[in-house]
């Protein structure tokens, strides 16, 4: 489904800031630094596994050798068969404590990375967060970050037993006898090199696979965004067939593709099993005595078959972390996408507390006061210069005039959502924002739980008598009276839940129930019906005689009445009206 | 396991492209097995042999014939891996296809506004998680566990054919226990904590959009932090289980692995004892411990799968139920209309699924060739009534009866498709005449007309870019394409600037002489010419 444009107009003007591959790697680096006991202990258990698998073969061998070669009876083999069975019992011991480890390691990490993501939200500001889809950000906060998930837990840990471990086996097979640890070498020419092209063969896959289902979904998805259009027009099932016509044509570019990326994979095993083949046949020989050279004269039958046990444990570490390529893939493409919000959302935060209380000057404890603001979103096109106002404590200021004039720019200041560029803000004796106050948006805000949940979301500490009393003043007492457990019902039960004007006088509710001593509201009643509206006036009427100090924007001819002094803004002009 | 049902008997439907997929598989793993199996037979007999000619005896040894398996197998599983690897991913691409086709004809009998509770977006994306979590199924879950039982079954018989019937019924205990490990007892100790796992996330993100869309609220009443802690909290919860979740199936992994290696000792201690009996030889001896040991990687993959067995579940669970949500009637026309009528509502009563009525007793009789406006603020449920007149949502109470209609929604839905698919869903059979005709009309047959690809634009994100009143336009002409003698319009011109309105406007009289024509907007500025008005009021 095409997307309108104002909706994709939204970022495609800035120039592109997506972080490069080595910026998302640091990121990844400076996670797993947090966290390096986790991930060494997961290493570790992994080095053991593999040493105990080593042990395990070396036994087999041995029991092999003395039983079948020297003909000891089995009844003599006790210790060997003991150590096997230890050997085995330690092996899988450290396997399970290795994905123990990797949860528990991977589990830290995305909390810190959530943590990071929280603290960059709240240096950013609710300005610069309502400028993104909220969907998007709950999306990277949860989704992207559990994409970290295998990176860490599983292709991390892996990355490096792929060396250890072979390192290990071929160490150990040289000593046994050099040709054969020539054969293993020469299979896999360098390690490193032979990483690289599984590397590249698994990410070409990846890409391969991903953009091909993504494709498909695609299809699907734009199908199903559409439904009720396609339904009406009478035309799903014309639709199901291009979906399945277009998926069709998909698959088979998809499978030209896949064919050649499958190709690394079977190299790996090309060479893994010719390794093993060659192996078995070099020692087959040299136990036979056709090989005259080199060291296969020194072959037993223990040292013959340990090595063709441990071939196969040569090449698996690097087959699993082939098999966990995509993990990396997954990290790098979230991570690219969550430092490249975080890049949007300003300098990236860096230090412990995230400190938005800034070092403006505290002014007089009974007065706000702008000294000289000025604002500019984009550079020479500034919405406020050299803007100088105050509001006396206790008074219920309106701001009027044209959208994009500048009231939100102005009630933003206050709130402490916005720094002057220029120039001092200070409310009531304080910084903007160092103080608690209320704020009204256009859109109520209600959260998924009882009203008392809900009121004492921002005022923890109110008793149920003061909840009861901010509803009754927002004129949600009828509505509460109809429910059985009073402020201790859920607000969307049994499919009744609010309409607009009702979530917004919750909202409302919950300045009553906070005391506070200034309120900022946005269009406190734009686009109300009728109830809510006088709910609405009546309730700011109650707080404008209650002495609170009130600035709102507005068009609406009751709220102008209701203050006692009107400005009107435009072009970062304000002027008393 | 019900849930899955629809899905499993979708996918079995291509039981040939299954078996040949899973003969392949089986051919890879038999030929990994048998690499190694044969190669400690060849060797322990070259060593023997070796032995004896030392020892000056006469000996003979059959080279060829192993010599020749080993470099089979070695090819076989090269070659069968490949094979298999291809094959089977365009199985699972034309399962993908067969999921995606029968979930969206069954959702396409549903009715279309509220699919659910959730905001469209939501909606959609919980979808794509859950059809997504079903396209693994067969090459994680079904495949690997049917060849895991095959080859087990494989091991038993040659146990009892090279050894004996009790070293075979030990096996066939040691390797069934490590297979129910690796899958139903993963299966059952993960069901929990995966099948409440998508539950929990999709209440965390709620929260988190929540916590997103109060921030300013939250900011003002200095609360964003500890909301964020409780979020976090959550979040944590969430994670532990996941990693709980993961832990016990890394255990459950280690222990089937270490019954499969307990089983291949336990053969090489049986296999003593009968060696020395005489009734085994030394390589056959060595053979069968060493297959045994290549089951590993049968069984590598399995608790994985079978830890996500849960998840898939619920998915499955919430797509039958998603897609056998209230049937949908379709916008198709009533019969019981007197003549001369095109539209009828009466007593009608409209809510949406979580809040009270949005309109009560709501009559309304449309003449045909009559032009309706309908005027009223924004929030006054004008949309609503679009769509409860067009049938697109149930009426609560009372009932719509019209004559086939056309229906522009509120928002501008065009499909990532060519010009002129879009244009054609709603007259599949008019000519490029006709297309041009009606572009010409809302003015976009210039802009189209400078593209190269004219008809055959591509529109969507892949393509031509649509301003949002070029690509209102776009949708305003597909309706009025529509030969329904009935044409709805929700906010017909969006986006589009008052010059063009006004142009549009005149030609639009002339273009739905004689057709019936009901047109909402804010305002009777953004309407063609009425011939009766009603306002909305709150």
């Amino acid at each position: 489904m095409a997307e309108t444009a104002d909706r994709q107009s939204d970022g495609a003007g800035e120039p592109s800031s997506a972080p490069n591959q080595r910026e998302v790697k640091r990121w990844l680096a400076s996670l797993a630094r947090g966290n390096r006991q986790w991930i060494r202990a997961t290493v570790a258990a992994g080095v053991v596994s593999g040493l105990a698998t080593v042990l395990q073969m070396y036994f087999l061998a041995t029991l092999v050798h003395r039983g079948v070669v020297e003909k000891v009876p089995v009844t003599d083999l006790t210790l060997p068969f003991i150590l096997v069975l230890l050997a085995i019992v330690v092996r899988a011991a450290s396997q399970g404590l290795q994905t123990h480890m990797a949860a528990r390691c991977s589990e830290d990490v995305r909390r810190d990375a959530r943590r990071q993501i929280n603290r960059q939200w709240q240096a950013a500001g609710p300005v610069a967060i309502s400028h993104a889809s909220a969907g998007e950000l709950s999306r990277e906060w949860l989704d992207h970050v559990e994409a970290l998930h295998g990176y860490f837990a599983r292709y991390l840990p892996q990355m490096v037993l792929s060396l250890i471990i072979p390192l290990i086996i071929l160490v150990l097979v040289f000593t046994l006898d050099w040709l054969a640890g020539i054969f293993l070498l020469l299979s896999a020419p360098l390690i490193p090199l032979f990483m690289a092209l599984v590397g590249m063969g698994a990410a070409k896959l990846n890409q391969q696979h991903f953009q091909a289902i993504s494709r498909l979904s695609g299809q699907f998805l734009d199908k199903v965004r559409g439904l009720s259009t396609l339904q009406l027009f009478g035309q799903t099932e014309a639709a199901s067939l291009l979906i399945q016509s277009r998926s069709d044509h998909y698959r088979r570019i998809t499978m030209k593709t896949l064919r050649v990326a499958f190709l690394s994979s079977a190299v790996l095993e090309f060479f893994a099993s010719m390794a093993i083949a060659v192996i078995a046949i070099y020692i087959g020989f040299g136990l036979l005595g056709y090989i005259t050279y080199g060291p296969s004269d020194q072959l037993t039958l223990f040292s013959g078959l340990l090595i063709l046990l441990l071939a196969p444990e040569f090449f698996q570490p690097l087959r699993t972390l082939s098999q966990h390529y995509h993990d990396r893939a997954a990290a790098l493409g979230a991570g690219a996408e969550i430092l490249e919000r975080m890049d949007k959302l300003g300098p990236r935060f860096q230090g412990d507390h995230p400190k938005r209380v800034t070092n403006q000057a505290a002014g007089p404890g009974d007065r706000i006061e702008l000294q000289s603001v000025t604002v500019e979103y984009r550079r020479g096109h500034p919405v406020f210069r050299n803007l100088s106002l105050t509001f006396e404590k206790g008074s219920c200021v309106a701001l009027t005039g044209p959208s994009g004039g500048g009231k939100s720019t102005l009630l933003h200041l206050l709130a402490g959502f916005v720094e002057p560029n220029e120039g001092a803000v200070s409310v009531l004796g304080q910084a903007p924002g160092a103080d608690s106050f209320g704020w009204l948006g256009q859109t109520g805000f209600l959260v998924n739980g009882t009203w008392a949940d809900n009121l004492r979301l921002t005022s923890p500490q109110a008793s149920d008598i003061a909840i009861e009393t901010a509803l009754k003043n927002v004129g949600l007492r009828p509505l509460l009276d109809s429910r059985e457990q009073g402020i201790y019902s859920y607000v969307s039960e049994d499919g009744q839940g609010l309409s607009g004007g009702q979530a917004r006088r919750l909202s409302l509710a919950r300045i009553f129930v906070a005391d506070y001593d200034l309120i900022l509201l946005d269009e406190p009643t734009a686009g109300l019906d009728t109830d809510s509206e006088v709910y609405v006036l009546e309730a700011l009427h109650k707080l404008a005689r209650a002495g609170k100090t009130l600035i709102f924007s507005t068009h609406h001819q009751a709220l102008l009445t209701l203050a006692n002094r009107m400005l009107l803004v435009t072009e970062g002009e304000v002027h008393d009206a | 396991m019900r849930e899955l049902a629809p899905w499993l008997r979708l996918i079995f439907q291509r039981p040939v492209r299954l078996t040949v997929g899973g003969g392949l598989i089986l051919i890879t793993l038999a030929s990994g097995i048998g690499l190694l199996a044969l190669s400690g037979w060849f060797i322990t007999e070259t060593a023997l042999v070796g032995l004896a000619l030392a020892a000056g005896a006469q000996a003979t040894i059959n080279l060829y014939t192993p010599g020749g398996g080993i470099r089979f197998f070695a090819l076989s599983r090269t070659i069968g891996r490949y094979a298999e690897r291809v094959y089977n991913h365009n199985t699972v691409l034309r399962l993908l296809t067969d999921i995606r086709v029968y979930l969206f004809r069954r959702l396409a009998t549903t009715t279309p506004v509220h699919r659910s509770g959730l905001s469209g977006a939501q909606w959609l994306s919980r979808l794509t998680r859950d059809v997504d979590t079903l396209d693994t199924l067969y090459l994680r879950l079904i495949a690997p566990t049917a060849l895991a039982a095959l080859v087990v079954l494989l091991m038993v018989v040659l146990a009892g054919v090279w050894f004996n019937g009790t070293v075979a019924l030990w096996l066939a205990v040691f390797l069934s226990s490590a297979l129910l490990l690796a899958t139903l007892a993963v299966f059952l100790r993960t069901r929990r904590i995966s099948s409440r796992q998508s539950e929990r996330e999709e209440r965390l993100r709620i929260a988190v959009i929540e916590h997103l869309e109060g921030f300013a609220e939250l900011t003002a009443a200095g609360r964003t932090g500890k909301h964020a802690a409780w979020l976090m909290r959550q979040a944590q919860q969430l994670s532990s289980e996941q990693a709980k979740a993961d832990r016990r199936v890394g255990w459950h992994l280690a222990s089937s692995h270490l019954l499969i290696n307990l089983a291949a000792v336990f053969t090489l201690w049986v296999g003593f004892s009968l060696f020395e009996a005489g009734l085994i030889s030394g390589p056959v001896l060595v053979l069968l411990p060493i297959a045994l040991l290549g089951l590993a990687e049968v069984y590598a993959a399995l608790p994985e799968a079978f830890g996500k067995l849960g998840a898939t579940e619920s998915s499955a669970e919430r797509l039958s139920r998603e897609s056998d949500a209230t049937k949908w009637d379709g916008t198709a026309a009533k019969t019981d209309l007197p003549a001369g009528t095109a539209l009828i509502a009466s007593d009608l009563s409209i809510r949406h699924i979580d809040s009270a009525p949005i309109f009560m007793h709501f009559n309304l009789t449309v003449s045909e060739g009559e032009h309706l406006g309908v005027v009223g603020h924004s929030g006054s449920g004008k949309s609503s009534l679009a769509n409860a007149l067009s049938g697109l949502m149930p009426a609560y109470h009372g009932s719509v009866s019209h004559v086939p209609l056309a229906y522009l929604t509120q928002t501008t839905v065009l499909f990532e498709d060519t010009l002129r698919a879009n244009l054609l869903l709603a007259h599949p059979q008019a000519s490029d005449a006709e297309l041009w005709q009606i572009l010409e009309l809302v003015e976009m047959a210039e802009r189209f007309g400078l593209e190269a690809d004219k008809l055959d634009t591509w529109l969507g994100s892949a393509g031509s870019r649509l301003s949002g009143g070029e690509a209102r336009r776009v949708g305003l002409a597909r309706v009025l394409l529509s030969p329904a003698p009935l044409i709805i319009l929700d906010e017909p011109f969006t986006g589009v600037d008052a010059a063009t309105r006004k142009r549009i406007c005149q030609r639009l009289e002339q273009w739905l002489e004689g057709k019936t024509v009901i047109a909402l907007a804010h305002g009777a500025d953004a309407l063609p010419g009425t011939d009766r008005m009603i306002h909305l009021t709150y």
